[in-house]
């Protein structure tokens, strides 16, 4: 941790002390949103979302495989994260590593677990051949809570995104027969602890200083689909049944935008 | 076809009786012993249900490559593994992203419980292999290495327990088996905590619930972490109070 | 009855001194391992029965020398880290494998520690323990070690890093001494009970299955 990043998280700690955060944003707001839908046409879908200056790009592609054997009528998705150099000192080249697959792993979990995609629509034939959604985001600059960001990114690239056709048993180049209906859409909400304060959406120099990190994704029917707490910290049930209530609260704006 | 079985299938019946004849907040029997190993500082052993775990604790030891040490304290440095023939179909001796997954979140669970900073610049290595294994495996991985490092006199705040609630059939239940996570509209939820403090040091949840069975799923996991614990502390006094009890005779 | 307890455990609500191996919270003291909860009026500690060498200046430890450096030698001394001992003040050079006994002078926050007044030894049977039984081994103003030379006839250096230098006498049964202590370090009146061990000559006792303590 470069010496800069040790003089902001000191400055988190000094501002909390007084009640503010470096940015001057309540404990529980958002940074601003921007989401760009359907940006790379070679994509089935794709999606771009800058939260604060966190930058991520996601794109989904179909492909055409056999199920699973105890689920011979559905198809599936399959989530993958990849931290680009490019976005950030902290981020090395190669394989991905346990942050990229924990936070693929949560952004999973959060989708699949809310039931949003009905997964029997993706299978062609019983037994023999479904469609496989992947979903790859890319991290293109770090600052400060990409598990929000890529769940945002994952999810309008799956809203925006069009089955294509098959022919054959194989994919027909270009052209599709309709988009992949969602039925619901669940919102991951990340909050970090830092001392005894819970706040939501981390910035870069906040996740310095934090101690421990929880992640909880909602629904708009007001259910729960998924929870991870992370880091060395620990945190206490008062502090979950605060993110709980605050997830459901402000998940809401963020549907909005979707 | 499988789907129109499960339907059929009661998960808790009128007598409040599980599929395997437990209540819905009964462990499933399980056994720990400490210090089963002779050449690692500390290990453990758990049979829970069919899970069966070995924990081993090296350390705190060198770290190598060097630019991987804390000045401040020590690193953890968990290893979860599965072998290939503790799961239905052989799996790939490779850690997969489910392992890695689990080993970072079972070592970040240990991290609040040790004291770090009384050993700077070294790891701390845990290596937990799963040999049999039957829903819980990660639980049942993490209170072994925590045995295992109390047994290698890593000074620690508490140790760490850890159990896994659900619900199943519409109710919320104690330590899922395989059936129980496998059916329709299970939730899966493994908790850890230090037992004496009342601090979440593991939680990650897979399902869908609402805030109300939330609240019922805690509590039980609250309760269940600390029936765990105790049969932690008996593992770890256990080698000593034999003894004891000798000597008195003498 | 000496009372164990496990890390998390509560050692005392009273006020007392923090001992070692202790550690306060909300006006209450626990253990920071398992344990041994001493009682004393004023302070509050609790002696490990479990836990590796944790390097302390002035400590007399065994150490096992590893390789030959500019300005001194690298000693293992079964601890985190390796060792130094300077050259200054050793007269014959020192080879690899070479076993001393050596004074801790210096350790820096990294218990990386530096040696110093070194020994070597020659010939003799090295025993390895667990560091937190040694001073069960020493026991109250040396009186166990006592027990234990006159008991056995040998020759003993014990270094608190775990390792027992022992030559001549009966090594045989010293080596059965030292586990029995091991096993029953936590037990009351355990200086008299050796005393009566090594004075029944050889006692029939089945001998154990495993060896001497492994390295920790």
């Amino acid at each position: 941790m470069s010496i800069i990043w040790e003089l902001r998280a000191d400055k988190v700690i000094s501002a909390l002390k007084e009640g503010k955060r470096l940015d001057e944003r309540a404990f529980d707001q958002y940074r601003e949103i921007k989401i760009a839908k359907d940006v790379y046409k070679n994509a089935d879908g794709s999606a771009r979302v800058v939260l604060g200056e966190t930058d991520v790009v996601a794109g989904v592609k179909f492909v055409l495989g056999e199920p699973y054997p105890d689920m011979q009528d559905e198809g599936s998705i399959c989530i993958g994260a990849e931290l680009l150099p490019l976005a950030s000192p902290a981020f090395e080249s190669g394989p991905p590593d346990k942050e990229s697959i924990e936070l693929a792993r949560v952004v999973d979990r959060g989708l699949r677990e809310s039931k949003a995609i009905d997964f029997k629509k993706l299978c062609i034939k019983e037994g023999e051949l479904v469609y496989l959604a992947f979903v790859d985001l890319y991290a293109i600059n770090f600052d400060g809570n990409l598990f929000d960001a890529c769940s945002i990114a994952a999810l309008a690239s799956l809203l925006e995104a069009k089955i294509p056709k098959v022919e054959e048993n194989k994919i027909v180049a270009g052209e599709y027969k309709g988009k992949l209906s969602l039925s619901r859409k669940p919102v991951l909400s990340t909050f970090a602890k830092i001392g005894t304060n819970m706040l939501l959406d981390p910035s870069l120099a906040e996740e310095k200083a934090m101690q421990a990190r929880f992640s909880v994704a909602t629904t708009e029917d007001d259910m729960l689909a998924a929870f991870q707490k992370g880091l060395g910290g620990s945190i206490t049930k008062q502090d979950v049944d605060y993110c709980i209530d605050t997830a459901l609260k402000k998940s809401k704006e963020i549907r909005k935008l979707l | 076809m499988k789907k129109e079985k499960i339907e059929k299938i009661v998960y808790v019946n009128k007598e409040g009786k599980r599929l395997d004849g437990r209540k819905i907040d009964e462990l499933r029997e399980l056994k720990i012993e400490a210090g089963i190993l002779a050449h690692s500082s500390g290990s453990a052993y758990i049979e829970w249900g069919q899970n069966k775990v070995l924990a081993s604790v090296h350390g705190p030891r060198e770290v190598i490559p060097k630019h991987r040490a804390d000045p401040y304290k020590a690193i953890v440095r968990f290893n979860y593994r599965m072998a290939t023939f503790s799961v239905p179909d052989r799996k790939n001796p490779k850690p997969g992203r489910r392992d890695i997954e689990i080993s970072k979140v079972c070592g970040e669970a240990l991290e609040r419980a040790i004291f770090l900073e009384q050993f700077p610049n070294t790891a701390i290595d845990v290596w937990v292999e799963v040999f049999d294994s039957n829903a819980g495996s990660r639980v049942a991985a993490l209170t072994a290495a925590s045995v295992a490092l109390a047994d290698a006199g890593i000074p620690m705040r508490d140790l760490v327990s850890a159990v896994a609630v659900g619900r199943i059939g519409g109710n919320i239940v104690l330590d899922l088996n395989k059936d129980e996570e496998d059916a329709d509209d299970a939730v899966d939820m493994p908790v850890g905590i230090l037992p004496n403090f009342d601090e979440i040091v593991l939680l990650q949840m897979d399902g869908l619930f609402s805030k109300p069975e939330w609240e019922k799923a805690i509590a039980l996991a609250m309760k269940g972490c600390k029936e765990i614990h105790k049969k932690q502390v008996d593992a770890l006094k256990k080698k000593y109070l034999v003894e004891q009890k000798e000597g008195e005779q003498k | 009855m000496k009372r164990i307890v496990v890390p998390g455990e509560i050692v005392t609500e009273e006020r007392k001194r923090l001992g070692e191996h202790t550690f306060l919270r909300d006006g209450k003291i626990y253990s920071d391992c398992v344990g041994i909860a001493e009682e004393d009026p004023k302070i509050a500690s609790v002696v490990p029965l479990e836990g590796s060498y944790k390097p302390k200046i002035n400590d007399i430890i065994i150490g096992i020398i590893l390789s030959e450096e500019y300005a001194g030698y690298t000693v293992d001394i079964n601890s985190f880290s390796r060792c130094f001992l300077l050259k200054e003040g050793i007269r014959d050079a020192l080879k690899p494998t070479t076993v001393v006994s050596a004074r801790i002078s210096k350790v820096n926050e990294l218990n990386e520690a530096d040696l110093t007044d070194s020994r070597p030894f020659f010939g003799g049977e090295i025993i390895c323990v667990s560091s937190v039984k040694i001073p069960r081994i020493i026991g109250k103003n040396g009186s166990m070690l006592e027990v234990l030379k006159k008991g056995t006839g040998s020759v003993i250096v014990v270094g608190r890093n775990g390792r027992i230098w022992a030559k001549g006498g009966d090594i045989g049964l010293l080596v059965r001494a030292i586990e029995k202590i091991e096993r029953e370090a936590h037990m009351e009146h355990l200086t008299n009970a050796m005393a009566d061990f090594l004075s029944e000559g050889k006692p029939k006792e089945k001998l154990l299955e495993k060896t001497v303590g492994e390295e920790k």
